[in-house]
């Protein structure tokens, strides 16, 4: 018996001398890869910058020959570093560092960090450890009210240059304190709405649509004509959802109020007459999608768009530039509108903002950083930025016109940021979204579900996220 | 006896065909939309290419900055630790486990064998790695990928001791031999065609996972061969020739290691070695 | 001799050390975190509502009901396919490394590429299948896309994949049966059909035990295949245990997810543990 009592112990023992052991050798392994993976973060960013200067000195030299009164800008050398994640573009913002730093002398470095929930873990503890880069790159809308942005970020409502900033972005940007503005936008908006084969409505003397109802006629005049009236993409499960999340502005027509009653949980989907049409439009768009929509895929219906296989495709206004890259100027071929209500007088967008740019507050070196946002936010830099990156849409710049070889589909886009009607996506507006909204959607565009079903499990859906948050929902 | 040679040439005959329509045709389907240009290849069809395009594999290999080159390192680590030390302690552990037959014996087993019912809780084992700081490690990754196949590892060598006569090990110890000594230099040997079964079955099941090295190893650097074919397979939906020109190149190591072990698999099986 | 002293425990230690840290330990602290809502670093007690919650989800009936059909499936399948390929490989045939060598060629490649190669041949319109099928002038059926056949042919390609093992499992036991009973069953002149029921079917029993154990817990435990071809979908026509408790975790319930976890648990082990008693019983009586 005491033989086994002390082999047990003795087992016990050596378990765990094995796991300090472990954990040693490998807090130095850890510290090694962190090593490598920063290495390897600024030579990949060295990379970066020289590819992208090229363009720039291009572009540099066109400016310079055509627009003759420039701004003149103080040069000061300085340097910043800038964190971002490594699924932002990166030509139009590395377009506009490379302009900076030759016409204001600060130099940006930047710092790519991991996307999706590890990246935000990153931001959050460097924030909260006083450890952040000078400018970071973040969501704006409800995910910036998660980082305490008025402690962390510097406000720039009071500078002069902010007033360019339209009313949208101050909305996105303000991170829940009415008035303050915590960052500039790192490029255009985009949308959700339903783009459209320009030539295809050319050939059948069709309107575009103000009203769903108009919409859906169109479809039907398309497909009694024996054209696929509707592409659908399920292939790519989250394609879904752009009818959803792309009708919120006749949600908010509705109720102005919706994204705040909806957060505190007095607003319901299913209670809501317009929040179930949201969902019933995709059951009314089920008999005129294309015959193999449960397999087509994002990449497939961009394809059918441009091709004039398909007439409408709902989708964020990003396919613009996926198509661009294949098929060149052959984009402007497609058109967009919004996603119609009932009201023909109040047809609106849906429309996302950008990453934004904030400044740290905790920087020493907030001068520099306003002289940036300035800069960055000049039509100057706009210029540049689209000459190495064309807009999904109109920027957040009161008063810089797109320019003449934007897409055409973004100058429609355009039309709708001009009469203000525009209203910022849910996700903006609530940090409650329901994580299986895409296969709810996809369930009523199968005709599994009925509307009401899926506004009602959409419902049910937000409340695990609400749990998460620590929001009473009862 | 003519009549049944003809019968077993039918069988051969017949056998081919189905063998080859039914498990080889998507392998050829695939070879051949590889090398095709992309709007060719989405067309699906079993076809020949209008023009082979072989650029297609290294247009693989230069996806997202050489990334691929990074995951078969990480990958080929991860199988090869892993599988490593599986043979160590899956040997140990079956050999003492068959030839003892006590109260501590019939534990570990019952203990061991429940893993291969009970699935992986995925979240605590992150809590666990996280606590011994190896979470996100290559360590750690190989660690668990052993914890999860110990079961079946044992299983199989405690099944093939059975075949294993003792009067070998009588006789060493009689010679004297240390335990060490008599298990490196005696059994350890005679275990060589089940460890081939065990290193292939293993090897293919860790190089292929996706699941775990998704939970325990995330982040680009990490990336695995088949984390990079999933992000592939968002990326370049509607390009199958790519696609495809992924997938074969990541099958490659698999199938050297299939062809160097492919008559042991049987053998390391044999009699009731596998036993549930 | 001393077999204590010989076969040490201590040969045991390694082992188990590491599956205890890395899989018990887990296991039963997943009891306890199934009760929180938690986010890896804090968490706060909530009581049995994970469960309730989960329980709640609409997909769960969905899901375990797809859990237990494809488990049965799969393995059934499994263990009629792989028993006749295994004779016809275990026969007179001189191409049997060849054949042997095609059947186990599938398992070679991961279940993500399996599913990308099988996603592009189960396209409803220009796919493989359905393009051979209009031929013959059948209209073939929307596999993936058809909510009521998109499980099925999941199973099928997992069937298809997972054949091989089994085979050579089957090989395996044919192989060790002595020849002693084929010559008294062909001195009694016993059919080839005889020999093979009264023979062959007995005497791999454990093999099939073997089979039927490992193939249904797989397929209990499923998850990258079917992440692969349909992520559930369409909406949650394909969900099962493991592709909801792996949405939780994607969306960051982690407490949620765990408790599915557990529920998963408890499913296996109430099917599984029975079951491998009821086999070695029938085992132990031939």
């Amino acid at each position: 018996m005491k033989r086994k009592l002390v082999s047990v112990l003795l087992c016990a023992a050596m378990v765990g001398a094995t796991l300090a052991g472990a954990t040693t050798v490998f807090a130095e392994e850890e510290a090694a890869t962190e090593e490598a993976a920063a290495e390897e973060t600024t030579d990949e960013a060295a990379a970066e910058e020289e590819a992208a200067e090229e363009t720039t000195e291009e572009a540099a030299e066109e400016e310079a020959s055509d627009e003759g009164g420039e701004k003149e800008w103080e040069y000061k050398e300085a340097e910043l570093t800038f964190l971002i994640d490594p699924d932002t573009p990166s030509q139009g913002y590395q377009a506009v560092f490379d302009l900076c730093e030759e016409k204001t002398g600060i130099h940006i470095e930047t710092e790519i960090r991991a996307s999706g929930g590890e990246g935000d873990n990153i931001v959050k503890t460097r924030l909260a450890s006083g450890d952040m880069a000078d400018l970071c790159g973040y969501n704006s809308g409800a995910k910036l009210g998660e980082l305490n942005p008025e402690e962390n970020f510097i406000d720039i409502s009071g500078e002069e240059w902010a007033s360019r900033l339209n009313d949208m972005w101050r909305q996105a940007a303000n991170g829940g304190n009415e008035g303050a503005i915590y960052g500039i936008p790192y490029a255009s908006t985009m949308s959700s709405a339903i783009l459209y084969n320009k030539d295809i409505y050319e050939e059948y003397g069709l309107e575009v649509p103000h009203t769903w109802d108009d919409f859906l006629a169109n479809c039907q005049t398309l497909q009694d004509a024996g054209e696929v009236a509707m592409i659908g993409s399920i292939g790519d499960s989250w394609t879904i959802q752009c009818t959803y999340l792309g009708d919120h502005y006749n949600v908010l027509a509705e109720n102005p109020n919706f994204a705040e009653e909806f957060e505190a949980g007095t607003a319901k989907y299913a209670t809501t007459p317009a929040g179930v049409e949201s969902f019933q439009k995709l059951a009314d768009l089920q008999p005129f999608f294309n015959e193999d929509y449960t397999a087509t895929t994002y990449a497939d219906a961009c394809d059918m768009l441009v091709n004039g296989d398909g007439a409408h495709y709902v989708i964020l206004t990003q396919a613009l530039s996926s198509i661009y890259d294949l098929y060149g100027d052959d984009v402007n071929k497609i058109g967009l509108f919004g996603i119609p209500g009932n009201d023909p007088e109040n047809h609106g967008l849906t429309v996302w903002t950008p990453t934004g740019i904030y400044g740290n507050a905790k920087s020493d070196k907030k001068e520099d950083i306003l002289r940036f946002m300035e800069f960055y936010t000049s039509d100057e830099a706009l210029d540049a930025f689209t000459e190495a990156q064309k807009p999904d849409g109109p920027y957040c710049i009161e008063g810089y016109e797109l320019p003449e070889d934007a897409y055409d589909a973004a100058k429609d886009a355009q039309a709708y940021f001009d009469e203000g009607k525009i209203s910022l996506a849910l996700e903006f507006q609530t940090s409650v979204k329901g994580t299986n909204c895409e296969y709810i959607c996809s369930e009523v565009a199968t005709g599994q579900t009925t509307a009401e079903e899926a506004a009602a499990a959409y419902d049910d859906d937000c409340k695990k996220q609400a749990t998460q948050l620590g929001l009473d929902w009862e | 006896m003519k009549r049944q040679k003809r019968l077993t040439l039918l069988g051969d005959i017949l056998g081919c065909i189905f063998g080859i329509l039914i498990f080889a045709t998507p392998f050829i389907f695939m070879l051949l939309n590889a090398l095709k240009e992309r709007r060719e290849a989405n067309l699906l069809e079993l076809s020949l290419p209008k023009e082979f395009m072989w650029s297609n594999f290294a247009e693989v290999f230069e996806a997202n900055d050489y990334l691929i080159v990074t995951a078969f390192k990480n990958s080929i680590i991860l199988t090869v630790g892993a599988v490593v030390v599986l043979i160590v302690v899956g040997s140990m552990a079956g050999y003492v486990l068959q030839r003892r037959n006590d109260r501590t014996t019939k534990a570990v087993s019952t203990l061991v064998m429940t893993g291969l019912m009970i699935p992986p809780a995925i979240l605590p084992t992150i809590w666990v790695m996280q606590g011994l700081h190896i979470y996100k490690t290559m360590f750690g990754m190989i660690l668990v990928e052993a914890a999860l196949q110990i079961p079946f590892t044992i299983m199989l060598y405690r099944g093939f001791m059975n075949t294993i006569p003792v009067e070998l090990e009588e006789a060493g110890y009689i010679d004297g031999c240390t335990r060490g000594k008599m298990f490196v230099q005696i059994v350890f040997p005679l275990l060589k065609p089940v460890t081939s079964t065990i290193i292939i079955l293993n090897a293919v099941t860790i190089f292929n996972d996706f699941t775990n090295p998704l939970y325990f190893l995330p982040g680009t650097d990490n990336s695995t061969v088949q984390l990079t074919l999933y992000n592939f397979m968002g990326r370049y939906s509607s390009s199958y020739n790519l696609l495809f020109a992924d997938v074969l190149i990541i099958t490659i190591p698999m199938l050297i290691l299939f062809l160097i072990f492919n008559q042991k698999i049987v053998d390391g099986m044999v009699a009731g070695a596998v036993k549930g | 001799m001393n077999k204590k002293k010989i076969y040490t425990n201590w040969f045991l230690v390694p082992a188990v050390a590491i599956f205890v840290i890395f899989f018990i330990v887990p296991m039963v602290t997943s009891l306890f975190f199934s009760l929180t809502v938690w986010d890896l670093q804090t968490f706060t007690f909530c009581g049995f509502d994970n469960y309730v919650t989960f329980f709640g989800e609409r997909s769960l009936n969905i899901s375990v009901v797809n859990t237990l059909i494809y488990a049965v499936l799969t393995s059934g399948l499994k263990v009629i396919f792989a028993f006749f390929i295994a004779l016809f490989l275990t026969s007179k045939i001189k191409t049997k490394t060849f054949i042997r060598s095609l059947v186990f060629f599938p398992n070679l490649v991961s279940a993500v590429a399996v599913g990308i190669i099988w996603k592009a041949l189960m396209h409803p319109s220009k796919g493989l299948i359905n393009t051979l099928l209009a031929v013959i002038g059948i209209d073939g059926p929307n596999w993936l896309g058809d909510t009521s056949i998109a499980l099925f042919s999941v199973i099928f390609v997992d069937v298809w994949k997972g054949v091989s093992i089994s085979t050579v499992i089957f090989i395996a036991g044919i192989t060790s049966i002595d020849s002693s009973y084929y010559e008294a069953a062909s001195i009694d002149g016993a059919t080839r059909w005889q020999t093979i029921r009264h023979i062959v079917m007995p005497l791999v029993r454990s093999s099939t035990n073997t089979i039927i154990t490992l193939s249904l817990i797989g397929g209990l435990r499923c998850f990258d295949l079917i992440w692969a071809m349909t992520k559930g979908g369409p909406g949650f026509a394909t969900d099962v245990l493991a592709s909801v408790v792996y949405k939780q975790y994607a969306a960051g319930f982690y407490g949620l997810s765990t408790a599915g976890n557990v529920i998963m648990f408890a499913l296996i082990a109430i099917i599984a543990f029975p079951l491998t008693k009821f086999l070695n019983s029938r085992e132990v009586y031939n």
